[in-house]
């Protein structure tokens, strides 16, 4: 009986999850569904609210925003969690580059340049700032990549690019066509000499190529290499609009580290409520299938995520609930105050504060700051007190905030 | 600055002046028609698409009954694909007065408003989802009609025959020389130039706005914008019309449109067209009244609220909105205000829209001399070409019997997509518009912003809210427009992105929580973490034109 249970499949639960497993908990990773992964880009964005570098950021918000879920857990959790990562990362054949020390601004699917602390390593010649012509180049099959849109944003900023599109090969030909599809027959040498020799022909000045970021799911490096080879030139990835293939393989390579560790996933099982006294929670239920099922807990890595992941919910009563333990949530009083007008507002919109508080045991805490469950710690979006999207910091949040939960539920922090 | 010569000029893109429009065509009347927005941009493009069997205003307003039951079977005839044959039902609630049922009977046969009883468990088989408690329910000949549609066909039918329709050109003045008006001065509010329109009658067609117009010829018409709120949940709740069987009130009706149910409306006065807001305490009302229909679709998923204003004149004082007539009202300011050359057509609905339009034009016809009689009651409407909205192709026809019915189906967008196997084209997959529904929407001339395509296609309108076709298309628009004649003077694709997630932002506002929200905070992560819109520069200094007395929107 796995008595260690994480609630959440993003990258704080995964994070978590891996924290544990590594100590010897055996953990049971528990989810509704996919998390977050799948849905964003891949990069571990720390801070990109301003120019600031991210050390630079982390340092002041830990001392000017005590709420701040980097200023409960420390810089030190967060460089200790970016070590961590690099390591897994590297060990998968999927290395993940950067640090703190600055940003590396990547053009993105609209030809705009999203900073980024970390990035796997098939991102990196997309960096701006190592000079070089572009030549932005995708297929018409697929939805999600305009290169004409993303190489006239880029010129329009100075950045030399230019964007054409590729003939699909008929061998290739499908009804429809995903960034997963895509990625598929990346993975397929023949598909990608294909592609390569195209590239070379369309190559002129160019000396890197931004491919949407669908470059195989067995091997990128490989399929990185062999495209390089065949076009002459850098080739890096640009992230596209959901289903994320960057965001999938990191999500496999943690499921292969945490069930190496003695961990196990279950996705597909919603944990519905706990029940707990003097401070401990000791029951859970989770339901999948129209079946519950009740795990006895020793300890609880709460990572369901914010509005986004359903963790935080809210209702036409303008009540804000936790979803899976039912703990108390600090978000706005007033439905009135949740949006601003605007919906690209620089400061965001307040009900995507919302969350969990917690002290700096990531345990949480109720209305008058008292803890309610001392073997549960609350990592990811899930944690109120800061709108991360907005700071762009939610990757690099999740990251630490989850790493940190797990090592503290593992009793390795005092 | 130009100047254009026409015999009859219509001021006032929605049903009616399109109507009007199709109208003097066919009397082979010339003549042109000006929008400061795009066509349907004002009450006609937000209304819940309602085509009345009438039985709403039996009791009440009898005359306007008369009228909706009439026209009910002619826009049948003349534009079946403009309109899906939903029927209707009104029944009694828990909550209503079970006196007024026998009156709504007798007044519907009064009336001419086609009537029948079914039993409670029969309307209960038809729609499951509603209140099991009702006592009586009536069905009636009430549908859905698609008012963007509509009135494009009606304009493109004019077109044809020779009319000219110039959207975002807004009146600026009319000319008044002693007591007659021969025309209007106009912006043109994409190239900023002013145009001078001459016509020897002029048409004030222009609903909610109407006094507005008026008062530039120095004329007052007494008309009170009646604003009606409704909101859109994200299915079809009910595939039926369902009315309350009551005098009529707020938060009564759900209507059936496309992929969504509506629910509506609301009625609160405001003194300018051009300013309300979508309160609290009305999203509060209509879901709670909406409960007596619908147990329990307040935890259904909102998608968004939106307000239009009802063109309402006021002849004489009149107790509260909802007792000033539904019907129409046709002024002619030569006898009732000493100034020939202009009339104006006041109050109505979208159901008498041809009607309001063939008595004006019965009128303008005389003053001109023209004595062509009035077509349009048999003549029907073209379907419009390429469009997404319109009938199936004839591809779906064939390979669906279902689709062999001269109305709207709901379903014909699946058919298409499935005769033409063209799932992999999908840019919006919510309402299922393809690349070729997109692309023939951009090349054409009218769309100014992603928000007309949206009015063209119903892209961005389903659950997601944009969350994904607003970057696809507007980089389609890119594609297809940077670069060529069309592209002068327009915003640059990336502001178009901008300025349409604020639009859509506008409207789900009002009922945001729940699912909704979450997609919401999806959007976010893909437009500003995925995407980062907000970090390109160049967004921060454009402007959108969208009529421009409405919103000058700064896209940041």
């Amino acid at each position: 009986m796995r008595t260690t249970i994480v609630i959440g499949a993003g990258l704080s639960g995964l994070m978590g999850a891996l924290a544990l497993a590594e100590a010897g908990l055996r953990p049971l990773l528990l989810a509704k569904g996919q998390g977050a992964t799948h849905w964003t880009a891949g990069t571990i964005d720390v801070w990109g609210a301003d120019e600031r570098s991210p050390r630079e950021a982390l340092q002041t918000i830990i001392t000017s925003r005590p709420g701040h879920p980097y200023a409960l857990i420390g810089v030190h959790a967060v460089e200790e969690a970016i070590t961590r990562f690099r390591a897994l990362t590297e060990a998968a054949r999927y290395p993940y580059v950067g640090g703190l020390e600055r940003n590396v601004l990547l053009p993105t699917a609209a030809g705009a340049l999203r900073p980024a602390a970390l990035l796997p390593v098939t991102m990196a010649a997309g960096d701006v700032r190592l000079g070089g012509e572009m030549l932005i180049a995708g297929f018409r099959e697929l939805r999600d990549f305009y290169p004409p849109f993303i190489a006239a944003n880029l010129a329009a900023q100075g950045i030399a690019a230019r964007g054409v599109y590729l003939t699909m090969p008929p061998a290739f030909r499908r009804r429809e066509y995903t960034t997963v599809t895509f990625a598929r027959m990346f993975d397929d040498p023949a598909f990608r000499s294909e592609i390569g020799r195209q590239l070379r022909a369309q190559r002129g000045n160019a000396t890197r190529i931004g491919l949407p970021a669908v470059l195989g799911l067995r091997d990128p490096l490989e399929v990185v290499a062999h495209m390089q080879n065949e076009s002459g030139a850098q080739v890096f990835e640009i992230p596209t609009l959901p289903p994320s293939v960057p965001g999938i393989r990191l999500f496999t390579l943690f499921q292969q580290a945490i069930e190496r560790a003695g961990g196990r996933l279950q996705i597909g099982s919603e944990v519905i409520r706990g029940e707990g006294q003097d401070r401990r929670l000791t029951t859970i239920w989770s339901e999948a299938a129209a079946r519950q099922q009740e795990h006895r807990v020793e300890r609880v890595l709460l990572a369901t995520g914010g509005i986004a992941g359903g963790g935080i919910r809210t209702d036409h009563a303008g009540i804000v609930r936790e979803t899976a333990l039912d703990l108390p949530v600090r978000a706005p009083a007033n439905r009135a105050d949740w949006f601003a007008p605007r919906f690209l507002d620089p400061h965001g919109h307040a009900i995507y504060t919302a969350g969990v508080a917690t002290d700096a045991h990531l345990r949480p805490l109720g209305a008058a700051d008292e803890v309610i469950y001392d073997n549960v710690a609350v990592a990811g979006a899930a944690l109120g007190g800061a709108d991360t999207v907005r700071e762009r910091s939610r990757s690099g949040v999740s990251l630490a905030t989850g790493w940190a939960a797990g090592r503290i539920l593992a009793g390795l922090v005092s | 600055m130009r100047t254009l010569t026409t015999d009859v000029l219509v001021i006032g893109g929605g049903a009616t002046g399109a109507g009007a429009l199709r109208d003097l065509t066919l009397r082979g009347i010339r003549c042109a028609l000006v929008e400061k927005g795009d066509l349907t941009h004002g009450t006609t493009g937000r209304y819940h698409g309602l085509l009345h069997s009438g039985g709403r205003y039996v009791v009440k307003d009898p005359q306007s009954a008369e009228e909706c039951a009439r026209e009910n079977e002619i826009l049948r005839k003349i534009m079946p694909h403009c309109i899906e044959d939903t029927g209707g039902l009104f029944v009694v609630t828990p909550a209503d007065d079970e006196s007024y049922a026998d009156r709504f009977v007798a007044a519907c046969r009064r009336t001419g408003v086609w009537v029948e009883e079914i039993p409670v468990r029969e309307a209960l088989r038809r729609e499951p989802l509603l209140n099991p408690r009702i006592r009586r329910a009536f069905a009636v000949r009430d549908g859905a009609a698609d008012s963007f549609l509509a009135t494009h066909a009606n304009a493109d039918d004019a077109r044809r025959y020779g009319a000219q329709v110039l959207t975002y050109h807004r009146v600026v003045g009319l000319e008044r020389v002693g007591d007659r008006i021969i025309g209007a001065v106009c912006e043109d509010l994409r190239s900023g130039e002013t145009v001078r329109i001459h016509a020897s009658f002029t048409i004030n067609a222009t609903g909610a706005w109407a006094g507005k117009i008026a008062a530039m010829a120095g004329l007052h018409i007494s008309v009170v914008p009646g604003k009606g709120t409704m909101i859109a949940m994200n299915h079809r709740i009910v595939n039926t019309v369902v009315n309350r069987c009551k005098m009529p009130a707020d938060g009564d009706i759900i209507v059936p449109i496309h992929t969504v149910a509506v629910l509506g409306t609301t009625d609160i006065a405001v003194p300018d067209p051009d300013v309300y807001d979508i309160t609290p305490e009305e999203v509060r009302l209509i879901l709670e009244e909406g409960e007596c229909l619908v147990p329990g679709v307040s935890r259904m998923r909102a998608l968004r609220a939106w307000a239009g204003v009802r063109p309402l004149y006021r002849e004489q004082d009149a107790g509260s909105d909802r007792d000033i007539p539904r019907t129409y009202k046709l002024l002619d300011h030569e006898t009732r205000d000493g100034v020939a050359g202009i009339v104006s057509i006041v109050g109505g609905k979208w159901t008498t829209y041809r009607l309001m339009a063939e008595h004006t034009v019965d009128l303008v016809a005389q003053r001109l001399g023209v004595t062509t009689p009035c077509r349009t009651a048999d003549l029907p409407v073209e379907p419009l070409h390429d469009s997404a909205a319109s009938a199936p192709r004839s591809s779906a026809r064939t390979q669906f019997a279902i689709l062999a019915s001269p109305f709207y189906m709901l379903g014909h967008r699946l058919a298409e997509v499935e005769a033409d196997d063209s799932y992999g084209d999908l840019i919006c997959e919510c309402e299922l518009v393809t690349r070729a529904h997109l692309e023939a929407a951009i090349r054409s001339d009218g769309t100014a912003n992603l928000d007309d395509l949206r009015r063209d296609t119903r892209l961005g309108m389903g659950p997601c809210q944009g969350g994904f076709c607003t970057y696809r298309a507007a980089a389609i628009w890119h594609e297809l427009r940077n670069g060529t004649a069309q592209a002068a003077g327009a915003p640059p694709a990336t502001a178009l992105i901008g300025h349409f997630l604020q639009e859509r932002w506008k409207g789900v506002t009002p009922t945001l929580w729940g699912d909704q929200l979450r997609q919401e905070r999806l959007n976010e992560l893909n437009y500003l973490e995925t995407l980062a819109i907000d970090r390109l520069p160049a967004t921060g200094r454009d402007t959108i034109v969208q009529g421009r007395d409405y919103v000058i929107e700064e896209v940041v």
